[in-house]
């Protein structure tokens, strides 16, 4: 006996399919199907992960996708070849465009052309009309056919019956088909659950929208011959074998416009090349550099990569010509080529990278380059690929949005009936840390008994429900761009954005099959780069470039040495902060390891003590082989890069470069999909074989799973730490224009305004405040005495400011004088606008301080038209406000203060209690018990650290870090997910320059804090 | 003149609280853009850490059996005009200061009630008879007695002068202005009426509006004020929910003692009294218990009343618990009138006299009518209904009479005629089915709804076709 299903949703027809293509995929295998087509509806977004798992496994596949007509039946159209693959996905793309986000629109009309090279399958149920079947067979002619579908209903023979009527009066011939919702008949309940989440109404009430039983499953043979006449079922056999197309068909074709016409694509590749080498090295190229390009520029050629670099190359062109800063990462991009191409600021003379290893031959899948941009110009450079492009041939890739226990939480709550203020407690009992699995403990703490029925129906349909796609959504700027109609490649549909529109698949998909992508990113760093550099240039009266930038600075280092690196890129977060003082980084590589080091990954594996421990010399750096001397000797013995985890299977335990491949990609995947295991095996017999330790060996292993998705590469890290340089420099040498340009780029970084300004005042910059008559929309420059320069706080810190209103000041300021408040309404500036104006003190200049400012402001809002001239009014006598006043209204306002800190206010009474400041903090002895206060900068629970909470207090005199441990955490958790103004009662612990405060017991103080507006970046 | 005005602070807490003691913690919410806040407490969710304007989800994570009562607005309205017909026994001059507060002219009954200091005295006692807390204060103006009230000062003030040095240290957020009004205030640094009334006139008015002077003046009596007085109801009729269901009638009788002096202040304002009362007890799912107190004369004692409910109570057995409790009084008779019987009841004939017999007959639920229910298991494909319904299209593959229960079915004589239908549903409800059913002929012929329980495998039977 043998079938093949025709039909089958997986669960990217959202809501409805119940169970992962790869599930799917896996049990048709195992029920010992001919064949299995995934027929999503209008979509084909869960199609590559059915195509990695049915090769795996070794099912064929069949590509189709079910489509309901607006004017008429269901169908199913399926693949035969490449050519009815492309006409299939034009079809979705059609269907999709025209509707908004997540419908679609079809019409029979639509397959006018009888999309040659598909078939066609009508659903006799509900039985469509004569007519519509003779259309399909007269449109698809020998390749139309009438499904039937059974399920144990009580009136199976009837509609037999019928479909046989129809399918005699109208041509077609019958096949079976199962309509399949899930791959195994126990997704009832999940199916269930989707069916009422998908009409909004709790499964209880959902009556006939749910299936009468469990039918629509993957059913084993002897199920289906008791339903089926014999013929239907061998007639999806026949209809199986006509289906031979693969997606392994699908190349990928450059875009071929790139290249000037009479020149061949390495030929102007290698022009560009040269030109770039002679701005680069105006004295002469390198032996060694020369000698790589060479290398390079053949392997390229080898591989016809020439139009991708040619793409990177014209992109990064556009952005340079519009000023609009920009850096090449990503496996390939800290080629030599990349760098004579401007793709990339390292310099290849400095790093011993091997191009190779970014690039393999084996491999045979595209290079990878990302390009971030300034995050606030991006736009400009995604309109400039769909203007040179066309919509039709460059799409953003999708990202796919899945289940997370919170929202599966609410959709399943509200499914079964839980009252929406339970659904969002149960929601909120999710906290951001608590992972992918649902914690009973953490319901039980929001009142939930787990033991309840519902409640244990609710968590075992969550934790199935977690992992599920929920929507498509974009990219954060993965462009696909194709030679011709990229909808022949991949459906296209609307995304949620106006103008925006999304390929089906996702980055894996597109890896999975080998598809170029160019990743636009935005990145704010870069933005708060380029504004310090104009305003440097400004300055100094001439252009500064980011190549201007002194390298190897001891003074740079001196200071990354010290953690004075508030607002510098990557190593500003507290764990890198703690860092930085044990690694003391003194030259540009020591960076590029510093930032690898201080992630999830490394961390994970256990990598950074023996690190930490061999750099401080108190560990010998060992090496159990000369092979693996080479490729860990650059990073003391200890693997910090993925490439080296990489290179280690290689050389270490026999991997093939390809199959060290797999490796990383299940690396990036084995979190959410697990599957690492048979790589453990394999890895751990290839060390032994090769004469390693066995606990060397589960020590790789161990830190190959603690990479996971978080490893970076080693060409990452170097682009990354080049910005961590360069904002480092002009952090220690230029620190107004420094916290000028960041203070511009907000939002952005883990700081907020008020912390910026404060760090910038402890490094002697002088800030001015708000001032209606000096200042601009961003934040400037001033010359101050003796050749310095002071930073002007601009408009667009003040709330509610509107642009107009701004745009209004700045040009009354430029036709003359402005005395008085009424001389700036005379400009027509909204009313509303003067007050924000007069609540951030912006008026001190002209109206005396905020009182005064705002009474005058007020007179002005019911007064008539401003041509009536001046109102003789008694000036009333208005206290001004006391310095406690003014901070709050500073920090309500303008979100920071000039005045004195808060906690100076308060240190009188603090001091009471014996709690000390940062500053006296840092005189004091390990292990001493302490107390000490400030507001909380940030909470963060990074996911390696098992429930530790890592707390960042300021006050008058810096900053306090804290530590909480688990228990602690959970008993005040009030406190600490709460509080603003916190003390924390502990001990000191120090090692060396690092001091943390290990807290034992938690006060929350904000009620002394009053009205102070003051807030938190907890990281999600 | 002198008014005394009562501010009920607690008002949207005592609406449901003041029926009975409640030891339990107890909030008041309201749901305000988007969120539900807090806007009332009792002691006990207090000491809990709850406070007003917190989030609702907050206070119930910190408050173990908090109880949450969504604020009731139109029982508040209810209450205050129970109150001010309640403050008819003091003066005929009484006026409602929305949502919480009354004001009583009363330099015209001081002697009436022996003087302030005594007036005061049996105010504050009839307030907490009634299981409510008013703040008092009096002044030679509405406005100014009220603001005193509402700040807390418990002060009898009687001259304008005097009444001028207090409301100048209050603060502004008392007044009743717009709330961009008094930020504006709090803007120019005005915190209290003082500082407002040192601002320059024109300059105030032209930037906070008129309306923010005439509050000031009303307040100061430099102003004439029109208040219009409270009119009382022609009947009496209150209801009182009770925070926790009450079993035994004795119990009632601390809640009914709230309800008495409502009732006397509206008797004496209308120079009346009553000869019959009704006490209604409501109860959850089942028809109200009525007990009715006769008396032999008209009267508007509530001592008498009192005395009267704890002999009837007391001989009362309640069938169920009781949540809510309603005093009526249906006629109100002028006091010097006859106690004639002036009423009979008749009773209206039902509009269904044969359902309404046959439900008395057989029991309430044994006669009802059915209707169809969206769910594939056939036992719960149907429920009853009350009233008549529209007739469901048929299910020609359903038998008409299902047994109320499977029948365990052993015959193996049985014919399977046609099937199966499969039917697997209900997993949400503890009900899940995984059925195979056929239908199937007996030996005398009859058709059989039959089904293979496919957990177990054991056979039953559903049901028989007609």
């Amino acid at each position: 006996m043998a079938y093949a299903e025709l039909h089958c949703l997986s669960n990217f027809t959202f809501l409805r399919g119940a169970s992962h293509a790869e599930e799917l995929v896996t049990r048709a295998h195992e029920l010992g199907y001919a064949a299995l087509a995934i027929t999503d509806e209008c979509s084909l977004a869960g199609i590559v992960r059915a195509h990695v798992a049915a090769k795996e496994v070794g099912l064929k596949l069949i590509v189709g996708s079910e489509i309901r007509f607006k004017d008429g039946p269901r169908v199913v159209l399926l693949a035969t070849n490449r050519s009815g693959y492309g006409k299939l996905s034009s079809l979705i793309t059609r269907g999709r465009r025209s509707a908004t986000k997540g419908r679609y629109k079809l019409e029979l009309d639509d397959l006018a052309d009888g999309l040659p090279g598909c078939l066609v399958l009508l659903f006799a149920d509900p039985l469509p009309a004569l007519e519509h079947a003779q259309a399909i067979a007269a449109r698809f002619p020998g390749r139309a056919w009438l499904a039937v579908e059974l399920f144990r209903l009580p009136d199976d023979a009837e509609r037999l019956a019928a479909a046989s009527e129809l399918a005699a009066a109208s041509g077609l011939p019958l096949v079976a088909a199962g309509d399949v919702h899930m791959h195994i008949a126990e997704r009832r309940a999940m199916q269930d659950t989707l069916s009422a989440i998908r009409h909004g109404v709790p499964v209880f009430d959902a009556g006939d929208a749910l299936h009468p039983n469990g039918e629509r499953h993957l059913r084993s043979f002897s199920d289906l011959a008791q339903l089926y006449p014999q013929a239907l079922l061998d007639e999806t056999l026949a209809i199986a074998a006509r289906c031979q197309f693969s997606l392994d068909e699908l190349r990928y074709e450059y875009p071929e416009e790139l290249v000037p016409p009479g020149e061949t694509a390495i030929g102007y590749l290698r022009r560009l090349t040269e030109d770039g080498l002679l701005r680069r090295f105006p004295t002469g190229t390198p032996d060694k550099v020369r000698a790589q390009i060479e290398h390079e520029l053949a392997l390229i050629e080898e591989l016809k990569y020439e139009p991708y670099f040619l793409t990177v190359h014209d992109i990064v062109r556009f952005a340079r010509g519009r000023g609009i800063l920009c850096q090449g990462r990503g496996s390939a991009a800290n080629s030599s080529v990349c760098y004579a191409l401007g793709i990339t600021e390292v310099n290849p003379s400095c790093m011993e990278m091997l191009f190779e290893r970014f690039i393999s031959r084996e491999r045979n899948e595209p290079p990878d380059i990302d390009v971030d941009f300034e995050h606030e110009r991006r736009e400009e450079v995604i309109q400039y690929l769909y203007a040179k492009y066309g919509r039709d041939r460059a799409a953003l890739a999708a990202t796919v949005i899945s289940y997370r226990p919170k929202s599966a939480m609410r959709d399943v709550g509200k499914a079964l009936g839980f009252d929406l203020e339970q659904v969002d407690q149960l929601a909120k009992s999710m906290a951001w840390w608590d992972g992918r699995k649902v914690n009973p403990e953490r319901l039980a703490e929001a009142g939930f008994d787990p033991a309840n029925r519902k409640v244990a129906m609710l968590i075992r349909l969550v934790d199935e429900l977690v992992g599920f796609p929920r929507h498509l959504s974009q990219h954060v700027g993965g462009f696909v761009i194709a030679r011709g109609q990229l909808s022949q490649l991949v459906p296209i549909e609307n995304a949620a954005m106006p103008e925006r529109t999304i390929i089906q698949w996702d980055k894996d998909d597109l890896d999975a099959l080998g598809l170029l992508k160019i990743d636009v990113l935005a990145l704010g760093m870069l933005s708060a780069i380029r504004r310090a550099l104009d305003l440097v240039s400004a300055k100094r009266g001439q252009p500064f470039a980011m190549s201007d930038v002194p390298s190897e600075d001891p003074a740079v280092y001196d200071m990354i040495g010290h953690a004075d690196t508030l607002g510098v890129f990557q190593i500003e977060s507290r764990a890198q902060m703690a860092m930085l003082p044990r690694m003391k980084p003194r030259r540009f590589y020591d960076l590029v390891i510093e930032v690898a080091i201080v992630r999830p990954g490394p961390i994970q594996g256990g990598m950074v003590h023996p690190y930490l421990r061999r750099r401080e010399q108190v560990e010998p750096v060992t090496y159990p082989s000369e092979e693996v001397r080479g490729v860990l000797e650059r990073t003391l013995g200890v693997p910090i890069f993925q490439e080296q985890v990489m290179q280690l299977a290689v050389v270490a335990a026999g991997f093939t470069p390809g199959e060290a491949d797999k490796l990383r990609r299940s690396m990036a995947a084995w979190r959410r999909k697990g599957g690492l295991e048979h790589f453990e095996r394999r890895l751990i017999d290839g060390m032994l074989e090769r004469g390693y330790q066995e606990d060397f060996a589960r020590q790789i292993f161990m830190q190959i799973q603690g990479f996971g998705e978080y490893g970076f590469p080693e060409s990452h890290a170097a682009s990354f730490a080049l910005l961590v340089y360069v904002s480092a420099w002009l952090k220690c040498h230029e620190p107004a224009a420094f916290a000028c340009a960041l203070l511009n780029s907000q939002p952005m970084g883990f700081y907020a305004p008020a912390q910026i300004v404060q760090d910038a005042r402890r490094h002697g910059v002088e800030v001015r405040p708000v001032d209606v008559l000096a200042s601009e929309w961003d934040c400037t420059l001033e010359k101050a005495e003796e050749g310095t320069h002071a930073l002007r706080l601009g408009l667009r810190q003040v709330k509610g400011l509107s642009l107009e209103g701004v745009a209004c000041l700045i040009a009354t300021r430029a036709q003359g004088p402005i005395e008085s408040v009424e001389d700036l309404a005379r400009s027509g500036i909204d009313p509303r606008d003067l007050k924000c104006l007069a609540a951030a003190g912006a008026l001190t200049r002209i109206a005396g301080h905020r009182r005064k400012a705002y009474w005058d402001v007020a007179g002005i809002e019911r007064a008539m038209p401003l041509a009536m001239g001046h109102v003789a009014e008694p000036q009333p006598d208005l206290f001004p406000l006391t310095e406690g006043q003014d901070l709050v209204a500073d920090y309500a306002s303008i979100g920071l203060s000039l005045g004195r800190h808060p906690l100076a206010l308060l240190r009188d009474r603090l001091q009471r209690e014996r709690i000390v400041t940062s500053e006296e903090l840092s005189g004091l002895p390990h292990g001493r018990l302490v107390r000490a206060a400030g507001l909380v900068l940030n909470r963060q629970r990074p996911g390696t650290a098992s429930g530790v909470t890592f707390l960042t207090l300021e006050d008058e005199t810096g900053h306090v870090n804290v530590v909480v441990w688990r228990d602690l955490a959970e008993r005040q958790r009030r406190a600490l997910l709460g509080a603003r103004l916190l003390a924390v009662y502990g001990t000191l612990e120090r090692h060396g320059e690092v001091a943390h405060l290990i807290a034992g017991h938690l006060r929350d103080l904000t009620p002394l804090l009053g009205n102070l507006v003051t807030y938190s970046r907890d990281f999600h | 003149m002198l008014w005394l005005a009562l501010h009920f602070h607690s008002l949207s807490l005592e609406v449901f609280s003041r029926g009975a003691a409640v030891p339990e913690p107890l909030v008041v919410v309201e749901k305000q853009g988007g969120r539900t806040w807090v806007v009332a407490c009792n002691g006990a969710a207090e000491a809990c850490g709850v406070h007003l304007g917190m989030a609702a989800p907050a206070a119930q994570g910190l408050a173990d059996g908090l109880i949450v009562c969504k604020r009731d607005l139109s029982a508040e309205q209810e209450s205050l005009a129970g109150l001010a017909v309640w403050a008819g026994r003091f003066t005929p001059s009484v006026s409602l200061e929305p949502p919480d507060g009354l004001l009583l002219e009363i330099s015209t009954c001081l002697s009436l009630h022996r003087g302030l200091a005594n007036l005061l005295k049996e105010a504050r006692s009839g307030v907490g008879e009634m299981g409510y807390a008013a703040t008092m204060a009096c002044a030679p103006t509405s406005h100014g007695a009220w603001l005193l009230a509402k700040a807390g000062i418990e002060k009898a003030v009687r001259e304008t002068a005097r009444l001028e040095t207090i409301l100048a240290a209050l603060p502004v957020a008392l007044l009743g202005q717009p709330p961009a009004v008094l930020e504006g205030l709090e803007r120019i640094g005005a915190q209290t009426l003082g500082d407002c009334l040192r601002l320059p006139r024109g300059g105030v008015a032209r930037r906070f509006g008129q309306a923010l002077l005439d509050e000031l003046d009303l307040a100061l009596g430099r102003r004439p004020e029109a208040r219009a007085f409270f009119v009382p109801p022609a009947s009496f009729e209150r209801s009182l929910e009770l925070p926790a269901p009450v079993h035994t009638a004795e119990a009632l009788q601390f809640a009914v003692r709230r309800l008495l002096p409502e009732l006397e202040g509206f008797l004496t304002l209308r120079q009346a009294g009553v000869q019959e009362l009704e006490l209604v007890c409501r109860h959850e799912r089942r028809n109200n218990t009525v007990i009715k107190l006769g008396f032999a004369k008209p009267t508007r004692d509530a001592g008498r009343m009192q005395l009267l409910l704890r002999e009837t109570l007391g001989r009362t057995r309640l069938e169920a618990v009781v949540h809510t409790l309603v005093l009526r009084a249906p006629l109100v008779l002028p006091l010097s009138a006859s106690s004639a019987d002036l009423f009979q009841k008749t009773r209206e004939a039902d509009g269904d006299l044969l359902l309404e017999r046959l439900r008395i007959r057989l029991g309430k639920d044994a006669v009802y009518g059915i209707e169809t229910a969206a769910d594939h298991r056939p036992e719960r494909a149907w429920r009853p209904a009350r009233g008549p319904k529209r007739a469901a299209e048929p299910n020609r593959h359903r038998p008409l009479w299902l047994l109320p229960k499977p029948l365990p079915c052993h015959d193996g004589s049985l014919k399977l005629t046609s099937g199966p239908e499969r039917i697997e549903s209900g997993w949400w409800d503890g009900g899940d089915v995984a059925r195979d059913y056929y239908v199937a002929e007996d030996k005398s012929g009859a058709q059989l709804w039959v089904y293979c329980d496919r957990t177990s495998g054991e056979w039953y039977v559903h049901g028989v076709f007609a």
